[in-house]
């Protein structure tokens, strides 16, 4: 018995290491709260991008802390946070004091979640997602890196439009926080001398959820649930009464229309075309360069991933033209086949680094792109230089503008020389990552990262080696993995870094510095 | 004694998920080795499918064709004792797709040890009823990428199973088994720190879900208890796990589910030591997040007194 006794506690004992030997699979960031590095007095006074004027949205002057009703509203703060559950105190940790970060990532699983090619139809034609039918099938949107790009594009505008608003009547009205006019409540985040009114946090909770719920609307309840959770934390942690809340709630449903109306005349319903106009573009390029691309999939996809995506609205380059990268070397000329030379030896002799990263920065389907993995970079950046939500905001913004025009210019560069991809050209070559549906030329990783490593790099030029670094490893990753060659990668980050010049220009100039 | 027992909790079974595995091995039948002696085989196996279940909906891909999946696979059986016996395996895989532009992989997969004990023998009616646990425990070897699925030549990630096995020999030849195993997985290391399942996950590791392995079989001993012949049925059910999405690869945080029926038949040349042959086949009938897969095995065993009996 004691022997039998002793084998069990040996095999349980195994079971236990086999257990705690597990990695942790969070669903988001965990992070210390931190003391916002300034809380940026004059953020008021920064340019806005799509707001025309701080005060375009009519903020009443608060009840003085003196009020009988603001005293009221105290008592009332104090009572919720009295009998706070375990439930919305998890929420207070999770929305934290930077909820920025939260709807970004918010965001970027939303983006993994939607991001599925609608595959063929059982007679071989396909059917492509349709926004006036967004439950499909197949659902709507396929959150492709484009589509992507321009959803944080517009969240992050948005919010750092509605928080320079926000911070413009904080300043101007100057109402404390709570916790500063009753020193009996104790916030559940550092304390700091930010006003409380109009509240910061209601605006992102309500500018998020609006423009995510226009990009993704069959996520709409989930989204409200979110924001009402984010809502109620903001009490609960002490740091809002209800008419901060009200007033901020007012700032973000108003900005969230003004960066919606403009996102309806972006030109993006346009970007994915009808067969006709994308073999009208198809012919064109033909005529120009003599070489055409192909999808390879079976059943042939008829029409390549946003044709039209490069005639979208840009942010901060006046024409796409004026950024266009020069022409590819032609199919079949010496530098084109050193560099195939170079991808068959890839494919033949790739080494264990090589395969990592072609894997790191696959950012294909199913995940958040590389729009996406910028935008986390610039979260754990954020978190590492203690920034405040209007500053967090800033660097999301500017970096997901510049990301959006390397797209576009991107692709404007893709379907003009309409280049054909490795698999395409180079008879029987397989790759171990899928060939996206749209041309080669040039490379959108390398424009993306390059614009992303740009912008982040201007804001924090401690790092700007690593993202450099960052940039270049995205760009080869396509080349190990055999779905571009390495003129596209090249003039990739080129183009990307070019474009996003534009951006740090203008965030040069914004009054932030 | 201690030894033994780190042994024992470092045993396995084979890792069963992989939708073309080898179906009959002997970590789940009756037969013990004696003390001394050593079985040696060799097994190729060849797996195809052109249709796997997506969820529960049974599709094609031509973008992927028929895949194939080739096996060779050395295992050693080794008769501790009467009571005891020791099985090894490592398998070497190849996957092969006849359509799209994704290229197939190869390598050595995980190595699986485990170790066979019989509790009891027993007479009972014209027959004897035996039963046997088997715990296994294997890891990946080599550095296959899991996370490449259909085309990886594993899942990649360290498994514990128990096992439970009742047999009923008749003295007519007959056969009748079952067996019953959990199998705990661990995770899986990716390359990428970022995936979706059921939501966003910030890691490089997967969680491979645990299941249940069922296994059920009738056989027939003949030619002087040469030849072995059996009809076979399997399965293997994850207990968690998400499903594929819509025209998206399968990922190793599946709920992979599994039947099989199939047929087995060993035949030992000159009796039982020497010389050996196995042939097996067998056939997918329903499955989650797996190919409909077809299965066909041929192997060589030798089998000799390696050690002396006392």
């Amino acid at each position: 018995m004691k022997k039998h006794l002793r084998k069990y506690i040996v095999i349980i004992l195994v079971f236990s290491l086999f257990i705690s030997c597990l990695e942790e699979t969070p669903r988001y960031l965990e992070f210390e709260d931190y003391s916002f590095q300034g809380i940026d007095d004059k953020g008021g006074t920064w340019k806005s991008i799509i707001l025309v004027a701080p005060d375009q949205f009519i903020v009443p002057a608060p009840q003085e802390t003196s009020s009988s009703s603001y005293q009221q509203e105290l008592t009332n703060l104090k009572q919720e946070m009295a009998s706070v559950s375990n439930e919305q105190k998890k929420a207070v940790v999770y929305w934290s004091s930077n909820p920025i970060l939260r709807w970004n990532e918010i965001a970027l699983e939303l983006a993994a979640k939607y991001n599925l090619i609608p595959g063929p139809n059982l007679d071989g034609t396909y059917t492509l997602p349709n926004p006036a039918s967004p439950e499909g099938p197949p659902p709507f949107p396929f959150a492709h890196p484009p589509y992507t790009s321009r959803m944080l594009a517009y969240l992050s505008v948005a919010q750092l439009d509605g928080l320079i608003a926000a911070w413009h009547y904080k300043f101007e009205y100057n109402r404390p926080a709570p916790y500063q006019v009753d020193s009996s409540i104790e916030p559940a985040y550092p304390k700091n001398t930010l006003p409380s009114y109009p509240s910061d946090g209601a605006v992102v909770a309500m500018v998020s959820k609006e423009i995510l719920s226009a990009m993704f609307p069959l996520e709409k309840a989930y989204l409200e649930a979110l924001s009402q959770e984010h809502l109620n934390s903001l009490v609960h942690a002490g740091i809002n009464v209800q008419s901060d809340i009200e007033a901020g709630k007012t700032i973000g449903t108003e900005m969230a229309k003004l960066a919606l109306q403009r996102a309806s005349t972006d030109g993006m319903s346009k970007a994915q075309t009808p067969k006709a106009v994308s073999d009208s573009i198809k012919n064109a390029a033909f005529e120009n360069f003599g070489w055409v691309w192909e999808n390879m999939e079976n059943p042939v996809r008829p029409v390549g991933l946003t044709p039209l995506f490069g005639k979208v609205k840009m942010w901060n380059v006046p024409t796409v033209e004026e950024v266009r990268p020069g022409p590819p070397p032609a199919p079949g000329s010496p530098e084109f086949l050193k560099d195939v030379e170079e991808l068959k030896n890839y494919a033949k002799n790739l080494t264990l680094e090589q395969r990592r990263i072609a894997n790191w920065w696959q950012d294909g389907l199913n995940t958040y792109t590389p729009p996406g993995h910028w935008n986390k970079f610039a979260k754990e950046a954020i978190i590492k230089n203690q920034l405040n939500p209007i500053r967090s905001a800033r660097v999301f913004a500017y970096m997901n503008m510049a990301i959006m025009d390397a797209g576009i210019s991107c692709w404007d560069a893709k379907y003009y020389y309409h280049y054909p991809r490795p698999i395409q050209t180079i008879p029987g070559f397989k790759t171990i990552l899928g060939t996206p549906n749209f041309p080669a030329y040039t490379s959108g990783h390398s424009t993306f990262s390059a614009a992303g490593a740009t912008v982040l790099s201007y804001f924090f030029p401690a790092d700007a080696a690593q993202f450099t670094k960052w940039a270049r490893e995205a760009a080869d990753s396509r080349l190990y993995g055999g779905i571009h060659y390495r003129f596209d990668a090249d003039v990739g980050i080129e183009q990307g870094k070019n474009v996003a010049k534009y951006t740090v220009e203008k965030a040069k100039n914004d009054g932030a510095q | 004694m201690k030894k033994l027992y780190w042994l024992m909790s470092l045993s396995v079974i084979y890792l069963w998920i992989m939708p073309n595995s080898a179906e009959a091995q002997l970590p789940f039948d009756e037969i013990m080795m004696n003390k001394g002696e050593v079985c040696a085989a060799l097994l190729y196996e060849h797996g195809s499918w052109n249709q796997y279940w997506e969820g529960n909906n049974l599709r094609g891909n031509a973008n992927i064709g028929t895949l194939t999946r080739q096996m060779v696979m050395p295992m050693v059986v080794v008769g501790i004792s009467e009571k005891l016996n020791i099985i090894a395996s490592l398998p070497y895989v190849s996957t092969d797709p006849s359509g799209g532009t994704q290229v197939g992989q190869r390598g050595i997969q995980d190595l699986s040890l485990s170790l066979k004990v019989e509790w009891l023998q027993k007479r009972l009616g014209k027959g004897n009823l035996i039963l046997l646990s088997n715990t296994n425990f294997n890891t990946p070897l080599g550095n296959y990428l899991s996370d490449y699925l259909p085309f990886s030549v594993g899942l990649g990630a360290p498994e514990i199973g128990m096992r439970g096995i009742a047999g009923y020999r008749m003295d007519n030849g007959l056969v009748f088994r079952t067996a019953f195993a959990y199998l705990w997985r661990g995770q899986t290391e990716i390359e990428r720190n970022f995936y979706y399942q059921d939501g966003g996950v910030y890691s490089n590791f997967m969680n491979v879900p645990n299941a249940v392995n069922f296994h059920a079989a009738v056989g027939y001993w003949t030619l002087d208890n040469q030849l072995r012949l059996e009809g076979t049925f399997m399965s293997l059910n994850c207990v968690s796990g998400d499903d594929i999405r819509a025209y998206n690869a399968p990922q190793p945080t599946n709920k992979m589910n599994i039947s099989q029926v199939g047929f087995w038949g060993q035949y030992y040349i000159k009796g039982r030591k020497g010389l050996g042959a196995i042939a097996y086949c067998n056939y997918t009938v329903n499955g989650r997040n797996v190919g409909k897969a077809s299965n066909l095995g041929v192997g060589l065993t030798y089998q000799f007194q390696a050690f002396a009996k006392k």
